[in-house]
């Protein structure tokens, strides 16, 4: 017998041969090119910022209500040091001072708030503060060069206050107010300016609280992104990598598919190939496949800094793997493209709910937590948004290990099965 | 030269509950081809899956170049070539990366892998990708990837089905060529006339069993009729006269014919491989 082929030359061959099917399958390309071309050019053109700040339109102006509270009450015979007084030191403080994160517009005519918060007139803020409103319905009306260079400020919800309403606030009478929302404003919201009103109302009528609060308010646990908000675009940096990885699961899928229905397997067995060969060798290719390919988008969309890239790339090799995995049930489950594409769709589908849940927060329920790619997406969303370093991640990352051992000898032996079977 | 290249020994194998092969036993020298010859689902792919290591024996012995098969055994794989019935190709690949990458999974670090298309005649293809060969371009292609690492044993499993006469005429050259060069090949085939043209011996094999084994001439002796069949004018009409050979009389009658004026023709009737399986098994070769 001659000396035996060594295991280094076979998986190299192996490895040369898979490389060459991949390059070739215009299907693979078409996945990669989608991956990195389509994916991160996405991620760019996603809005990187969070309006943090509510703007709300009014009707009249808090001016305006004192100046005619202050004539009314005068007409009835209030002294001038008590109206002093409701102007100077309740009405204006009450009412006029924007809180936080709230930012009042005053419109004087309520037409005109109505129809900005409804669209068909914008609003507009010049370079001196002065606002400007432009009607877009209005027949040969073009926009004037001045609002072209303006920022447009986006009114959603406007109160249109009646004209006695302070006279009825402070005289314990009753007064209704409208609340205009645009469409898009969620009804928790709108129920919130109902709030708002009634708040500043009570306190108009200058009624206490029946609840104090303590001083510092609201106690924020962990860490305060007041100013600091997630935006869209660092919330897709985990869904991009994990659709990558997704994509990639496809296609390795796809290819060793084809050696199980093109029967090519039975063939190499026949070498001196053992079939731990070519499970290691499907190891391999589909983890570097993947794994270069998610580091790299993750790359691209700028995810890695000093201080998490070694803990990036160890979770991105977890994840190609467990997806490698996966890529070896669906590959020896599929008995045509049909089955494969069945059984793809399968499998990838739950997989992606975790990062789902990551952009619509709150929808999360805890049967999620037993996806194996949870602990995948939640240590990627750890690093990639909210910079947790290993000693926050030791638990999540034992758990996604132990996925990925579970998913990674499941599919070793279902191929393997396969293989052998054929 | 005195060891046999194959050497199977009441080999059974079962699928579940059906006995798939059936206590066969037989031999394959250096040098010599065997034809398996059955029909479908006889047994003869099974035999060669067990041979090749793709199926663990049932029970009995299969020994190749002297080793037990039925586990990954790398030495021996090195040393064998299949040829499958399944046209397993990379199709996405040409016909020269398929050779190239056989041969460097036994470990040929310079294959001459387009001497050994140039064989087949597939040369001026070399470069193309399999999934734009024909049928019989990837028999043949099949054929070349078997004899990629010049095999001491080869399995050749239906290897000229479905193919045109010329190219099933090339495909029996190369055969041959490979018998001389000293490999033992192992052919299944049910076609008769391929098994009679290439077999040293041919063994029959019927639901699992080997029914008869020998060369094909010993099994027409054995199994045939030994007869001439002499075709005469006689006037406007001809005649025709079996002479059956063990009969006393028969040399001379035949030269009493032979003499006469009115002969036509004088032909040797053999019998044929597929009349002496369907006389064994009492069913046909392509069943």
């Amino acid at each position: 017998m001659n000396k035996p082929v060594s295991s280094i030359t076979i998986l190299g061959a192996i490895l040369k041969k898979d490389l060459q099917s991949y390059a070739r399958n215009k299907i693979y390309l078409f996945l990669t090119l989608l991956g990195l071309g389509f994916f991160v050019l996405i991620f760019w053109l996603i809005p990187d910022t969070v309006e943090e700040t509510i703007t709300i339109g009014i009707t009249p102006s808090f001016e305006t209500m004192i100046e005619e509270t202050a004539t009314e009450l005068k007409a009835e015979g209030m002294a001038e040091k008590e109206l002093d007084f409701l102007k100077e030191d309740i009405l204006e403080e009450e009412i006029s001072g924007e809180e936080e994160g709230i930012e009042i517009i005053a419109i004087e005519d309520e037409k005109h708030l109505k129809s900005i918060v409804e669209g068909s007139m914008e609003l507009y803020r010049l370079e001196d503060g002065q606002l400007e409103i432009y009607d877009t319905t209005a027949k040969n009306a073009e926009k004037p060069s001045k609002l072209k260079e303006a920022e447009q400020v986006d009114l959603d919800i406007g109160l249109a206050f009646p004209h006695n309403y302070l006279t009825a606030m402070i005289t314990g009478g009753k007064s209704a107010t409208t609340i205009y929302t645009d469409a898009a404003v969620p009804p928790e919201v709108q129920e919130a300016m109902q709030g708002f009103v009634r708040e500043m109302s009570f306190q108009i009528a200058g009624h206490g609280y029946p609840v104090e609060f303590p001083d510092d308010e609201l106690i924020i646990l962990g860490e305060d992104r007041a100013g600091a908000q997630v935006s869209l675009q660092e919330q897709m940096r985990p869904l991009l990598a994990l659709m990558v990885l997704l994509l990639e699961t496809f296609a390795m899928a796809s290819l060793i598919s084809s050696e199980v229905l093109q029967r090519t397997i039975t063939a190499l067995r026949v070498t001196p190939m053992k079939i731990g060969h070519f499970l290691t060798a499907k190891t391999i290719f589909g983890t570097a496949l993947a794994f270069s390919q998610g580091v790299l988008v993750l790359a691209l969309i700028g995810s890695f800094t000093a201080d998490n890239w070694h803990f990036l790339l160890l979770v991105m090799f977890l994840g190609a793997v467990l997806f490698t995995s996966v890529a070896m049930i669906i590959g020896a489950a599929g008995k045509d493209f049909m089955g494969q594409l069945m059984y793809a769709l399968l499998f990838t589908v739950p997989l992606m709910i975790p990062a789902f849940a990551v952009l619509l927060p709150g929808t999360a329920a805890s049967w999620v937590q037993f996806i194996p790619s949870y602990p995948f997406v939640d240590l990627l969303v750890g690093i990639t948004i909210y910079e947790t370093g290993w000693a926050e991640s030791w638990g999540p990352l034992i758990y996604s290990f132990s996925w990925v051992a579970v998913l990674y000898v499941i599919g070793l032996l279902i191929l393997k099965r396969k293989a052998e079977s054929l | 030269m005195n060891t046999p290249s194959i050497n199977v020994q009441e080999l059974s194998y079962w699928y579940g509950k059906l006995k798939a092969v059936n206590n066969i036993s037989f031999q394959v020298m250096p040098g010599e081809i065997l034809g398996f010859l059955g029909p479908n689902g006889a047994g003869k792919s099974t035999t060669i899956k067990v041979l090749t290591g793709q199926l663990k024996p049932g029970s009995g012995k299969a020994q190749v170049l002297g080793r037990e098969v039925g586990k990954e055994d790398p030495e021996l794989q090195a040393q064998i070539g299949v040829c499958f019935e399944e046209k397993n190709l990379y199709l996405e690949m040409s016909a020269l990366e398929n050779l190239n990458f056989f041969a460097s999974l036994f470990g040929i670090k310079k294959p001459d892998s387009m001497e050994a298309l140039r064989r087949v005649g597939l040369a001026e293809r070399a470069k193309d990708r399999v999934n734009d060969y024909s049928k019989g371009m990837r028999q043949r292609l099949m054929i070349s990837r078997a004899f990629i690492n010049k095999p001491r044993v080869l399995f050749l499993d239906e290897p000229t089905s479905g193919l045109d006469p010329v190219t099933a005429a090339e495909i029996r050259r190369v055969i041959q060529e490979e018998s001389k060069r000293g490999a033992a090949i192992l052919l299944t085939t049910h076609n008769m006339m391929e098994a009679d043209q290439l077999s040293h011996r041919v063994a029959f094999i019927n639901e699992g069993e080997i029914v008869a084994l020998d060369t094909a001439e010993n099994l027409k002796l054995k199994y045939g009729q030994r007869a001439v069949r002499i075709r005469l004018r006689n006037g406007t009409k001809i005649t025709e006269e079996l002479i059956t050979l063990d009969n006393d009389n028969a040399s001379t009658r035949i030269a009493e014919l032979a003499a006469s004026p009115n002969l036509l023709t004088i032909h040797t009737e053999e019998a044929t491989l597929d009349s002496i399986f369907i006389k064994l098994t009492g069913r046909g070769l392509e069943g």
